[in-house]
């Protein structure tokens, strides 16, 4: 909300260093978000006096003046020294006080002022009319100010056109701060000082015409349910005169960026701005059924009701709002968010129907957020109007309307203040009891008694001792709706007791303990882990495209539906993702558009997949890892190998080791199971039967579908599958002591006889004898080995963990294993 | 020639030849050829059978005392030439040490990833617990038992992003739903409460989303730290002296905190957390007078929103507020991500560029 420090320095004194106020503010709750300086527009504008005024030389309308400006134009010595301008008005003589821009004056409408020759002679500024100021009125001729007009002096200074508009951020918590009077108030809190609170003054101001119609028999008010209105005044002021406002409440509105619309609307938002209460001023001329009176309905809308309001656009109604109505027109205004363009005040009007309500805060907002309309009303009801004080700001605005706009306010038969109310129950203030002790030691400080009470008193409470000097009797101020409870109550003194005198402790009390969850020491492994294995640690979005899926050519696993956000960014991020790598796959292509060809990246995060009748999805916590390129440029003593489907399966080695993840396998995947994943480049990963992911080169086309060149190496894994199969440490085994056989022995095989298959034959053949088995070779070579035949060479150690091996022993325990693995499958031994 | 001569002439052209050997094969072949199995000096040797009784003491003696001499020549000669062997191939080995060397890539952690783990590493210190919730959550946890129930006009501090609700439930307002994507990790507040009962002292990393359209300082996905205690006995004092102990751990111990009254919902009273500006000192001007651009001249960054934990809120979770109290604060990771690194853009977290990934 824009504050005019000069509107509000009417009601309280505003400190004079601007930076101290606003840090002031800014600690006690009100954020300062803008501070902006009126009157700049006004730099180098003067007043200024005229001495001399004598003919242009070469023209028969302009005068080559001579302008006192005092100190503000020096000669070299340093002496004051008048300007010459060429003046063309006619409206002035020697000796008038006069307002001149001097060279550099930038005015309204982007006229910037430059040393000119105007027919041959110098000008050094330009007197000015109140027009080329921007200021209202349309006098012909320069401004002349009064003869006592100082001279020298900044106009906008002169004029008092400066001032200081800040922009606060007024929390929802806090209707009361969206008003001048409210801030007032809390300025006088921050700084214990005193606040003149203009409402009686203004409100006393009202003149009621006992001559015209009492307004209860011009106008019925029906209020259907008091929960959606608590309190509905209307009252009458005929014989008004619209049109523009007067000077002094156009400044003031125009500072804090309101427009000027005509008196009595501005007169409406005028006390908006200064009392928080929103007003409506109907026609009252168009509100009038047949029988020539005004019968006002508020009542909930009915479902598809039209109204078009103020701002123009048609709106469609359900029956959650509330309008104002007439049984004949039906809906004429929405109720605390904005009134109706056909019974609007226009240039026409003569009679007025001014309402001062309150609605309910909850439904307003609601209102207001499924129009999208937010409006200085709806602003003001979400947070809560005061219900009390209605009639006194109703007669402010009734007396403020008569004053700029003329017109008499009528009396009313039945109520002394000319209103219609309809206010069957009055809202209660919160009586609350103020625990001292409690206070301080929940706060940390032994903040003074009387401190307490005088803050409490300034914000407007009712404080009153008990029995008990602990113990304060508080009543909150029913303008302040955020103070129900006791606790309110204790924050409202320590934001201005000053929350930076309070000493900073640590919580003491029993021990405890800080305890790492199961799945953040697997997290702690799993990033070591993919750190250690040279892969990056990526952030991506949680967003996806709904068929994101589809253009990887990932099968969906029937986990569940994509997880849909009603009110997306854009299409490309309308759903939830349900796989990591589509987001890994963006960043590759990131990084190859950018020539950034060797790409190491892993991600950890959630995929979630959404299920018919349930309220939330299901979330898993995924790993996924792509590699593209190589590990490094070729340097002059590395040649870093491009990346294939065994860096990847590396990768994830790695981590099922430092799991210690039991009997993992991969399984070949076929181009059904994994279309995403280029056929005979994929597997899957398990632990004896539990699946934990794949691992695989991804198919060309998928790469192709997100701009990414193949080969990208990848893996997804799912975490909480890791979390529950992994094991906290290895398994002890003791360093062998005695020593070991190596034999190297190679097998020639069909192409499909896998490692795995080999290696299950010989650890079976090999017994407890056989301690490790190390592929070190594949060989193929159609000529020498045959066609579809591979030689695989195995070194293969051979050592007992209590003695000695003899060689006898050895030989005996290979041939059983060459004899095992030929025989199972088919393997020729190669010499 | 009597014997004890030959042996003599034997002794004199042996260690000349040893002198002489060039290399320690050469001087390897001087050995073979005098003390090898078919050598000079082992002839003699093995000839002393045939020297006549009363000279065969003094040749053997002759014999012992040129074998002497030539192994003790042999060895010195040895030493002397394996020590500039060794010096010679130390010098052909050496090699440019400004060359770069054979490192093997370590990876990196992701900025944001890496400074929540640091945070969680000072709470744990504290004796926190790392807590979990979800990132799709129910307006309930979001919102309602975090005292912001529907149509709260706090709401609409934060723009929500809305799920579908497969359960068929309807929200009063169009375009909304009881189902969304957690604006603030606050939520895990509540899970845990209903979980546990106090002394609770919990901090929550995780991810949080608000519809933000992403640009330089916004993002719609970004990553928060709830911490929430619940004690007997605890005070504003302590909310303050924590979180000026994490700023410190942080940013370093020179920097200072304040609070500034604020405003949430499950916090009362509220406040948000300024750390003193690490460029300027706190001054809010540079050394030339210039206004600091990092904290825009106010001297002061604003860091997280804390506060004494709504009694509200401990009611609704089932704690009672007239016997427990506590605090609870959320810290933006992004936000300390920018102070300390000076990342100019909030986009690059999320692209993925291996050339801003391995700075960190």
């Amino acid at each position: 909300m824009k504050v005019s420090l000069k509107w509000l320095n009417e009601y309280v004194e505003v400190p004079t260093d601007i930076k101290a106020f606003c840090d002031k503010l800014d600690l006690t709750g009100t954020g300062v978000e803008g501070v902006e300086t009126l009157g700049a527009a006004f730099d180098h504008v003067v007043t200024a006096k005229v001495l001399k005024k004598e003919h242009h030389p070469d023209s028969d309308h302009m005068w080559v003046c001579s302008v006192d400006v005092g100190g503000l134009n020096v000669d070299k010595e340093g002496n004051p020294e008048p300007l010459q301008i060429v003046c063309g008005a006619q409206n002035f003589n020697e000796g008038d006080h006069i307002v001149t821009a001097m060279v550099g004056a930038e005015l309204p409408g982007d006229v910037k002022i430059k040393k000119s020759k105007l027919r041959g002679v110098a000008s050094f500024g330009m007197n000015c009319s109140a027009r080329e100021l921007g200021l209202s009125g349309d006098h012909d001729g320069i401004m002349i100010l009064p003869e006592d007009a100082p001279v020298g002096v900044p106009f906008a200074e002169y004029a008092g056109l400066t001032d200081t508009v800040l922009d606060l951020e007024i929390t929802p918590n806090r209707p009361d701060s969206l008003s001048i009077a409210g801030l007032a108030r809390e300025v006088g809190a921050m700084y214990r000082r005193d606040w003149n609170d203009p409402l009686a003054e203004m409100a006393a101001k009202l003149q009621l015409d006992a001559s015209a119609t009492p307004v209860d028999e011009e106008v019925q008010i029906t209020v259907e349910d008091a929960k959606r209105c608590p309190r509905y005044t209307a009252r009458v002021i005929r014989g008004c005169k619209v049109g523009p406002s007067p000077d002094w409440m156009v400044e003031r509105l125009a500072a804090i960026g309101q427009r000027s619309v005509n008196n009595i609307v501005d007169v409406t938002n005028y006390i908006l701005f200064l009392f928080g209460q929103p007003l409506h001023a109907f026609d009252l001329d168009k509100l009038k059924n047949a029988d020539g009176r005004a019968h006002i309905v508020v009542r909930a809308a009915q479902d598809g009701e039209p109204l078009t309001t103020l701002d123009g656009e048609k709106r469609t109604l359900t029956s959650d709002m509330t309008v104002i109505s007439t049984p004949e027109q039906g809906a004429v205004a929405l109720a605390g968010v904005m009134g109706g363009l056909d019974t609007e005040v226009t240039d026409d009007t003569v009679n007025i129907l001014l309402e001062a309500a309150t609605f309910e805060a909850g439904r307003t907002s609601r209102t207001s957020r499924n129009l999208g309309l937010i409006s200085e009303s709806s602003m003001r009801y979400e947070r809560g109007v005061d219900d009390h004080g209605v009639e006194a700001r109703s007669a402010a605005a009734a007396a403020l309307i008569v004053e700029v706009a003329g017109g008499t306010v009528s009396a009313a038969a039945a109520d002394d203040q000319g209103i219609i109310d309809v206010w069957p129950e009055p809202s209660t203030a919160a009586q609350l009891k103020f625990r001292i002790p409690r206070f301080r030691s929940m706060m940390g400080a032994q903040i003074p008694r009387e401190f307490i009470v005088e803050i409490l008193e300034r914000l407007g409470c009712k404080v009153e001792d008990t029995a008990d000097e602990d113990v304060l009797d508080v009543v909150s101020p029913t303008f302040r709706p955020d103070l129900p409870r006791e606790i309110d109550l204790y924050e409202e003194v320590l934001r201005l007791y000053g929350m930076d005198l309070i000493p900073e402790t640590l919580p003491g009390g029993r021990g405890r303990f800080g305890v790492r969850s199961h799945m953040e020491h697997v997290l702690d492994t799993v990033n070591r882990t993919m750190t250690a294995s040279g892969l990056n640690e990526t952030m991506t979005y949680s967003f996806a495209e709904p068929t994101e899926l589809e253009r990887l050519r990932m099968p969906v696993e029937g986990l569940g539906d994509p997880v849909e956000l009603i009110n997306p960014m854009n299409s490309d991020q309308s759903v939830m993702r349900q796989s990591i790598i589509p987001g890994l796959l963006r960043s590759v292509a990131h990084n190859q558009a950018r020539g950034v060809k060797n790409i190491q990246l892993y991600e950890q995060g959630m995929v979630f997949f959404a299920h018919e009748g349930k309220k939330q999805p299901k979330e898993r916590r995924r790993l996924a890892g792509v590699m593209a390129g190589a590990f490094g440029d070729a340097a002059w003593n590395v040649q870093p190998a491009a990346f294939d489907f065994f860096d990847g399966k590396g990768v994830v080695e790695n981590l099922m080791r430092e799991l210690a993840i039991p009997k993992v396998r991969y399984k070949a995947l076929s181009a059904q199971e994994a279309p995403h994943l280029q056929p005979g480049r994929a597997a899957q990963v398990l632990s004896a039967g539990t699946v934990l992911g794949w691992v695989g080169e991804l198919h060309p086309l998928a790469c192709a579908a997100y701009d990414a060149q193949a080969p990208v190496v990848a893996f997804e894994l799912d975490v909480e599958a890791l979390a529950k199969v992994c094991r906290p440490a290895r398994d002890y085994v003791d360093v062998p002591t005695f020593p070991a056989v190596s034999i190297d022995q190679a097998f020639v095989v069909d192409e499909d006889v896998t490692h795995e298959r080999l290696e299950q034959c010989m650890s079976s053949a090999g017994g407890k004898l056989l301690a490790e088995v190390r592929l070190f070779d594949v060989y193929r070579d159609s000529e020498r080995i045959g066609q579809g035949k591979k030689s695989m060479a195995y070194a293969l150690t051979y050592r007992a963990a209590d003695r000695t091996l003899t060689g006898e022993e050895v030989d005996k325990a290979h041939a059983k294993l060459v004899k095992k693995v030929c025989g199972a499958t088919g393997a020729e031994v190669r010499a | 020639m009597a014997i004890v001569d030959e042996l003599s002439a034997l002794r004199t052209s042996t260690l000349a030849a040893i002198e002489q050997a060039a290399d320690t094969s050469a001087l390897e072949e001087v050995r073979v050829a005098v003390l090898g199995k078919a050598g000079t000096l082992t002839g003699y040797l093995r000839g002393m059978g045939q020297v006549a009784k009363e000279e065969r003491a003094a040749v053997g003696k002759a014999v012992n005392e040129v074998r002497g001499a030539v192994e003790a020549a042999l060895e010195e000669r040895k030493r002397a030439l394996a020590a500039k062997e060794l010096e010679a191939a130390i010098d052909a080995a050496a090699v440019d040490v400004t060359l770069p060397g054979r490192g093997q890539q370590v990876g990196t952690r992701h900025l944001i990833n890496a400074i929540t783990d640091q945070i969680s590493e000072i709470f744990l210190g504290l004796g926190y617990t790392v807590a979990q919730g979800p990132e799709v959550e129910t307006d309930y946890y979001n919102f309602e038992a975090l005292n912001a129930p529907a149509d709260h006009p706090s709401r609409s501090m934060q723009d929500t992003f809305y799920v579908v609700d497969r359960s068929g439930e309807e929200s009063a307002v169009r375009g909304e739903s009881k189902v969304l994507l957690r604006t603030q990790t606050s939520g895990v507040q509540v899970h845990v409460m209903e979980q546990q009962k106090p002394p609770i002292y919990i901090i929550a990393p995780g991810k949080v989303y608000r519809r933000d359209v992403a640009d330089p300082s916004h993002l719609p996905q970004f990553t928060q730290i709830e911490g929430l205690v619940v004690d007997k006995g605890i005070s504003f004092g302590d909310l303050k002296g924590t979180l000026d102990y994490f700023c410190k751990q942080m940013f370093g111990p020179d920097r200072k905190t304040r609070f500034r009254a604020h405003y949430f919902p499950f916090t009362e009273p509220s406040a948000e957390a300024d750390v003193s500006c690490g460029v300027c000192g706190g001054t809010g001007h540079l050394h030339d007078g210039e206004r600091c651009r990092m904290c825009k001249g106010t001297g002061w960054l604003e860091i997280l929103g804390c506060g004494m934990v709504d009694p509200n809120v401990l009611s609704m979770s089932g704690i009672d507020p007239e016997e427990y109290s506590g605090f609870a604060f959320g810290v933006g990771v992004e936000r300390v991500a920018c102070l300390k690194y000076n990342v100019p853009d909030l986009r690059m977290l999320l692209e993925g560029d291996m050339r801003f990934l391995r700075q960190f």
